[in-house]
C-alpha cells in the first residue's frame, strides 16, 4: 500500500519534494483574489469617489487625472495597512502555535501593548529619531514578551496560566501608556493618541519602508517557520521524540511573532485583534493540522484593508481609527473564546 | 563492553527536587521485548522518557551504542529510537494518515518533504496496524482501540530499530490489547526491532516478554526471563498483592492469579 497525507500533493522538482495543502493553496488563492478587489475598492473610495477603471490605469503606472489622489494620497496608506495586516497575522499564528492556544496571540498577551508603550514613551520624550520608532517598537515588544515568560514560567508554561499574565501584563502596559501620555507634550500626546487606537490615518511609504524592508529579511525565517510551526503541533514528549528541537523552534517561532507583531504595530499602532483572528479564520478555512502561514497573512491583510475602508468611509467625514472596527469584531470573539475554554477545559489542566 | 545498543549507567533522574529514580543500572536486549511493570507511580514512565532522551538524567547516563545519548542531536536520536508517550496529544484536525506520515519527520528535509523511502515506510506501517481504511479520518473522531493503532503506525513510520511503547495496551477492550501486542511481537520476531514497553497486565507481560524487568519506588526489583521473575514473592514484594502463580494453560509460562490461596477443608 503507498500513501500519502491526505489533502495533500508532492511538488517535485529534481530531488526537492514539496508537500502542499491542496485546499490551503486554494484558500491562499481566493483569499488572494478577495484581497485584490479589496485593495481597488479602497482606493476607489475615499472623499471624492475613483473609477475603477481608473484606479487600475494608475496602478499600472499609465497617466490618470486621478494620479495624486490615488497614487499620492490613498496607495500609500493602502500598503501600510496591507504589509501589517499580514504581519500581525503572521505574528498570531506563531505566537498561538508555540502557546498551542487560540487565545494566546501577540495583542492579547502584550506584545502589541509593549511596542505601543515603548514607542509612545519615545514619542513623548523625543527619546528616539522618527525612523528609528520601528526598533524601539520591537525593544517594547521583546520586552513584554519577556516580562510574560518571566511571569508564566513555572515548571514549563501552562497555557491558561500564560494567557492570563499576558492579558495582566497587557492591562499594565496599557495604564503606562496612558500615564505617559498625560507626562508629554499635549500635542504630541494627542498624536500619539491616534497611533495607539491604531489607525492608518496620515500613514505613508515612510512608514511601510521600515515594514517592507523587516518583512523581506526576515524572509528565509518565514520559510523555515512554515515547516518549523508543523512539527511544534503535538505534546512536548511526542515531538521532542519525532526529532524536533523543541525549545530552539519554540523560541525561533516566538522571537519571529515578537519581531513581526512589533513591527506592525510600530507602523499602524497596535491594531488589536487581527493577529488574534487572522489565524484562526485561515485554519478553519483551511482545515489544515496546523495554523497556515500563507492563509494567516492574506487574512490578517483583508482584515485590516476591510476595517480601515469602514474606519474611513463609514462615519465620513470623520475618519475612526481601524483598531476600533477590528475591536468590534475581535472582542465578541475574544470573549468567546474564553467563555468556551473555561466550560471546556472543567478545571483540568 | 556488551554488544547491547541502550543501556543506563547510575541514572538519576528528578523533577525539579523529586527523585523518582535514584542509582539505577540498566541494559535492554538487543532484539528482544522487554516489559516493564511496577505500581503506578513508581517510575516507569519517567525511565522511558530517560531511555528515549526526552528527560535529561540528573547523574549518569543512557547510553547508545556507547555514546551519550544527551550528547547526541535529537534527529540522530529520533531515527534510533522511536518512542510513543502514555498519552501523546495529536495536532487538532490531523488526519491518519497525515498522523502516520508525521513519523517520518526525523528522515526528511526541508527541501525533500516526502521521497520513496517515506511513501514505503508509512504505507507499511498503515498495513501492519490495518488503519489503512482510517487513513481519511480524522484522529479526533476515532475510537480508543483505532487511535492507538494510529499512534503506533506513527512511530512505525519512524523506521527505529528501537522502539519505547509507554502503556500501548490501556484504554484497548482486551481483544485490542492482544492485537496491538501481537503486532508488537511480530514486529520483534520478523524485523529484529528491540521493544521496551510499559505494560500493566502482569499475565500479558509474562506472555510476551522476553526480558521482564520489575520496578518499584525507582528502583529494579527483579529482572530476566518472566519464568525466572514472576513468582508469588514478587508480586508480593512489587504490588503488595497476595497471589499464587500457577503454570499459564495456553504457553506454560507463569499466570498470576489474585488473592491468597483457599485454607482448605
Ligand atoms: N512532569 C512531572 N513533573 C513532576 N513530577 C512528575 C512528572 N511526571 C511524573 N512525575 C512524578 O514522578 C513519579 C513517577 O511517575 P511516572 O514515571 O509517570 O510513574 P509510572 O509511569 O510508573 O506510573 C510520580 O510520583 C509522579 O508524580
Ligand atoms: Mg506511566
Amino acid at each position: 500500500m503507498t500513501v500519502r497525507p491526505t489533502g495533500y500533493s508532492v511538488l517535485r522538482t529534481g530531488r526537492a519534494a514539496v508537500l502542499l495543502h491542496r485546499r490551503a493553496a486554494l484558500v491562499a488563492v481566493l483569499l488572494g483574489a478577495a484581497l485584490a478587489v479589496t485593495a481597488v475598492a479602497y482606493l476607489c473610495v475615499g472623499e471624492s469617489f475613483v473609477r475603477p477603471a481608473e484606479v487600475v490605469r494608475v496602478l499600472a503606472g499609465q497617466p490618470s487625472p486621478d494620479e495624486f489622489v490615488v497614487g499620492t494620497l490613498r496607495l500609500p496608506r493602502l500598503v501600510v495597512g496591507l504589509l501589517a495586516g499580514a504581519a500581525f497575522g503572521v505574528a498570531g499564528s506563531f505566537i498561538q502555535t508555540v502557546a498551542r492556544n487560540p487565545l494566546a496571540s501577540p495583542d492579547v498577551i502584550g506584545v502589541t501593548h509593549g511596542a505601543g508603550a515603548a514607542t509612545v514613551a519615545a514619542m513623548t520624550f523625543g527619546l528616539a529619531a522618527y525612523t528609528a520608532l520601528p526598533y524601539v517598537s520591537i525593544l517594547g515588544g521583546l520586552t513584554a514578551a519577556a516580562l510574560v515568560y518571566v511571569f508564566a514560567w513555572r515548571r514549563g508554561l501552562h497555557a491558561s496560566r500564560f494567557v492570563l499574565i499576558g492579558i495582566g501584563v497587557s492591562v499594565a502596559l496599557g495604564s503606562l501608556t496612558q500615564l505617559l501620555l498625560t507626562k508629554g507634550d499635549v500635542l504630541v500626546a494627542q498624536q500619539a493618541k491616534v497611533w495607539l487606537t491604531g489607525s492608518l490615518n496620515g500613514r505613508g511609504y515612510d512608514h511601510a519602508a521600515p515594514l517592507a524592508a523587516i518583512l523581506l529579511v526576515l524572509t528565509p525565517a518565514l520559510l523555515w517557520a512554515v515547516r518549523a510551526q508543523r512539527t511544534v503541533s503535538f505534546d512536548d514528549d511526542t515531538a521532542t521524540a519525532l526529532g524536533v528541537r523543541l525549545g530552539r523552534v519554540r523560541l525561533g517561532l516566538t522571537i519571529l511573532g515578537v519581531v513581526l507583531a512589533s513591527v506592525a504595530t510600530a507602523a499602524a499602532g497596535p491594531v488589536d485583534f487581527v493577529a488574534l483572528l487572522a489565524p484562526q479564520i485561515a485554519r478553519r478555512l483551511a482545515r489544515t493540522a496546523q495554523i497556515p502561514l500563507l492563509g494567516s497573512a492574506l487574512t490578517g491583510a483583508l482584515i485590516m484593508t476591510i476595517a480601515d475602508l469602514l474606519a474611513r468611509k463609514l462615519f465620513s467625514p470623520i475618519e475612526l481609527p481601524v483598531g476600533v472596527f477590528t475591536a468590534v469584531v475581535g472582542a465578541p470573539y475574544l470573549m468567546w473564546l474564553i467563555v468556551r475554554t473555561r466550560s471546556r477545559s472543567g478545571g483540568a489542566a | 563492553m556488551t554488544g547491547n545498543r541502550l543501556r543506563a549507567e547510575g541514572l538519576v533522574l528528578t523533577y525539579e527536587d523529586r527523585t523518582v529514580v535514584d542509582g539505577l543500572d540498566l541494559e535492554i536486549p538487543d532484539g528482544q521485548i522487554t516489559v516493564v511493570v511496577g505500581p503506578n507511580a513508581c517510575g516507569k514512565s519517567t525511565l522511558l522518557r530517560a531511555l528515549g532522551r526526552l528527560l535529561k538524567p540528573r547523574r549518569g547516563s543512557v547510553l547508545l551504542d556507547g555514546a551519550e545519548l544527551a550528547r547526541i542531536p535529537t534527529r540522530r536520536v529520533a531515527r534510533e529510537i522511536g518512542l510513543l508517550p502514555q498519552t501523546p496529544v495529536p495536532p487538532e484536525g490531523i488526519t491518519v494518515s497525515e498522523l502516520v506520515t508525521r513519523g517520518r519527520q526525523p528522515h526528511q528535509k526541508w527541501w525533500r518533504q516526502w521521497t520513496e523511502a517515506d511513501e514505503r515506510a508509512a504505507g507499511e506501517a498503515m498495513d501492519r496496524t490495518g488503519t489503512g481504511d482510517l487513513a481519511e479520518r480524522l484522529v479526533d473522531e476515532l475510537s480508543g482501540g483505532q487511535r492507538q493503532r494510529a499512534w503506533i503506525a506513527m512511530v512505525l513510520a519512524q523506521d527505529t530499530d528501537l522502539l519505547l511503547l509507554d502503556e500501548p495496551t490501556t484504554y484497548l477492550d482486551i481483544a485490542h490489547q492482544v492485537e496491538v501486542l501481537d503486532l508488537v511481537r511480530q514486529l520483534n520476531r520478523e524485523r529484529g526491532r528491540t521493544v521496551v514497553a510499559v505494560l500493566h497486565d502482569l499475565n500479558q507481560a509474562a506472555r510476551y516478554a522476553d526480558h521482564l524487568i520489575a520496578m518499584k519506588a525507582g528502583r529494579i526489583i527483579a529482572q530476566g526471563a518472566p519464568s525466572e521473575v514472576i513468582t508469588a514473592d514478587l508480586v508480593h514484594e512489587v504490588f503488595g498483592l497476595a497471589c499464587v502463580v500457577v503454570p499459564d494453560p495456553v504457553t506454560g509460562g507463569p499466570l498470576v492469579v489474585p488473592g491468597a490461596p483457599w485454607p482448605s477443608g
